[in-house]
């Protein structure tokens, strides 16, 4: 591919990228601690469990759907993985099962929500409830520490780069290549963008969105076993309010709710801008409280400016034909 | 009653047979459930959450949805235990606790009917704005000095009725009369059942939505004042898990999401649904974990039965 054929503005993750590149600048001004290659790790271990499920959510947006469950699948990955390795000791058992889980999980939503014509929203919010509240009848609302030695998957390192990290970088090559070069990817794109006419060309609707909600489903296990290695063993407030980040992280990465388009890439780097925010506050020595009210603001005003470039767009569109119009008449 | 009427009965609230078999069962099960004690405790809790519910109703009636709602109570109520921990005066701090939820309120509104941004994302960004500010003000911790006043008015009755349920009674009355009577009410329910429509009738459609919004932020402020009154202080926390129990109300009572079905009364059936399955449960002694899959169910379950009886 050539570079000039290869329209960088034109990508739908390309503001995210410049954004986060301005962001990069700027913390490095402000300290020059920024830029050293153990702060980057750490920002992109750290990026890694949102980016990995963002990743699995912005195919259920591109689908049309919206997974608020997926921060409630993570809880109940840990802790169905915790248990499991407590009682049997092995690890691999452990790991299997627990992945597998996420995968009925996320099936379960996408059958309910394609199934039963029940907006998505309600019914991830549903299962949300349940699988939260499975997670704690599991563990009898107990803090399960986690040996650090089989935390492989949050603190290990293979040749010298964290596996975090590695395994963001797979799940961001499988996923771009998933829905940009295969069949199931071309008919997410067109069930998202039109249920009508992915009907009246009988695309397999239900095979299609469910399998998106199982990759949801997927990522978030990944990230759940992630996480706990990370923190050391399973807490009961893992996981809260973590749909609404990884959400934020997709929506700025240029994936739009309406679904029918989006972009892994840019969640992917949304998840890292938003890392960086942090980073960047922590530099500043921020009050921890405020980083919502920042995340907050940071995500309204994406939406906004994205808006107003979308509104400038249409009107020159409508200038131009009136001006070809004219010039046909006269 | 005829055949016709029961049929429009369950038209107009779809969720009276899940209230019915609820009522049933827990009175069946446990002797202490039809007490006067018992009743008073359910409305004393649930108050915050109908008030709440009352603002997400109108949002749902337009098609959109507020997610901030939860939180933004919490930042009412840590601004109006703030004030009223400098001033001690009740009337300050509701006012700087309505003002804030006004604000709030706006700016969903002109996010979402002025620029139209998509009212699930912005809200979104409201909601993390606004916990944000409700932690860094009371710096984490709940925020004391409550007048003396308002923690009498949060316990005392009037005919057997807390003071707060007659807040959120007041608030359905009003509201649902609104929603009825008033031209601004028919131009919700028309412009949430069809957009296009609305705007060739000549309706300020962009006021229209921002109107809701508004609503909601300031239900929302009224709420966070209760809240402080019902548990004596102002938590920064304290709507973090209300946002379920809030949309599950709404839903399960039979407001449809896409706009233009539902009512005010429906949403109090529904509230009344999860505040009768809490208090059913916590009676029998079902710890709150199993208590959560049980909602979830019934908030599947309802929602769906209630999309079905409401359009039959």
């Amino acid at each position: 591919m050539k570079l000039n054929n290869y329209k960088f503005f034109e990508q739908n993750w390309s503001a995210i990228a410049v954004a986060t590149l301005v962001l990069c600048v700027f913390l490095t001004i402000a300290s020059p601690a920024f830029m050293s290659f153990a702060n980057m790790q750490s920002v992109l271990v750290q990026a890694s469990v949102t980016a990995i499920m963002a990743v699995g959510m912005t195919y259920i947006i591109i689908g049309g759907g919206i997974d608020i469950s997926i921060g409630a699948i993570l809880f109940f990955i840990s802790s169905v993985f915790a248990e499991l390795f407590v009682a049997t000791g092995s690890y691999p058992l452990a790991l299997g099962v627990s992945l597998i889980t996420g995968v009925l999980l996320g099936a379960v939503n996408g059958f309910l929500a394609i199934k039963f014509k029940v907006t998505p929203l309600i019914t991830t919010l549903a299962t949300y409830t349940i699988y939260r509240g499975m997670a704690i009848h599991l563990t009898g609302a107990q803090n399960i520490p986690v040996p650090r030695e089989i935390g492989y998957l949050g603190n290990g390192s293979f040749l010298g780069i964290p596996v975090p990290i590695l395994l963001m970088v797979l799940v961001t090559i499988l996923g771009v290549y998933l829905i940009q070069k295969t069949r199931f990817g071309l008919y997410l794109r067109a069930v998202g963008s039109s249920e009508e006419s992915a009907h009246e060309s009988s695309l397999p609707i239900m095979r299609v969105t469910v399998l998106a909600y199982l990759i949801g489903g997927l990522t978030a296990a990944l990230a759940g076993l992630i996480l706990i290695a990370r923190v050391g063993g399973l807490q009961s407030d893992i996981g809260i309010g973590l749909e609404f980040t990884v959400i934020a992280a997709v929506i700025l990465g240029g994936t739009k709710l309406s679904g029918g388009s989006g972009s892994i890439l840019g969640s992917v780097i949304g998840a890292i801008f938003l890392v960086l925010i942090d980073n960047g506050l922590n530099m500043l020595n921020a009050s921890p409280y405020v980083y919502d009210t920042v995340r907050g603001i940071v995500l309204l005003v994406a939406v906004i400016v994205d808006r107003l470039s979308e509104v400038r767009k249409s009107r020159e569109l409508i200038k131009n034909s009136a001006m070809k119009m004219r010039g046909t008449t006269s | 009653m005829g055949m016709s009427s029961i049929v429009k009965l369950l038209k107009s609230y779809p969720s009276l047979p899940i209230i019915a078999a609820l009522l049933v069962l827990f009175s069946s099960l446990s002797p202490y459930f039809f007490t006067a004690g018992n009743a008073e405790s359910i409305l004393l809790a649930n108050s915050v959450v109908l008030i709440a519910a009352v603002g997400m109703t109108l949002v749902f009636l337009t098609g959109g949805i507020d997610l901030s709602i939860a939180t933004v109570i919490s930042a009412t109520a840590v601004v109006g235990g703030v004030v009223m921990a400098q001033t001690d005066s009740v009337f300050w701090g509701t006012s700087a606790a309505l003002l804030a939820g006004l604000l709030f309120g706006l700016l969903n509104g002109i996010c979402v009917g002025f620029f139209g941004l998509n009212p699930f994302i912005t809200t979104m960004g409201t909601a993390l704005v606004a916990r944000g500010i409700a932690f860094t003000l009371s710096e984490g911790i709940a925020v004391k000095g409550t007048p003396e006043v308002l923690l009498d008015f949060g316990f005392e009755l009037l005919w057997g009725i807390p003071y707060i349920m007659i807040v959120g009674i007041f608030i359905v009355v009003i509201c649902s009369l609104a929603m009825s009577k008033t031209t601004w009410g028919r131009q919700v329910m028309l412009f949430g059942s069809n957009r296009e429509a609305a705007r060739y009738c000549g309706i300020n459609t962009r006021l229209i939505e921002t109107s809701v919004y508004v609503l909601s932020g300031l239900l929302a402020g009224i709420a966070g004042m209760v809240s402080i009154a019902n548990l004596g202080n102002a938590l920064p926390g304290v709507g973090d898990t209300l946002l379920l129990l809030i949309i599950g109300g709404v839903v399960l009572g039979g407001t449809h999401m896409n706009g233009g079905e539902g009512s005010i009364m429906r949403t109090v059936l529904g509230v009344t649904i999860l505040a009768t399955l809490t208090s059913g449960l916590n009676l029998l002694g079902i710890p709150f974990y199993d208590q959560l899959i049980v909602q979830g169910v019934l908030i599947f379950v309802g929602y769906t039965l209630a999309m079905k009886l409401s359009r039959t």
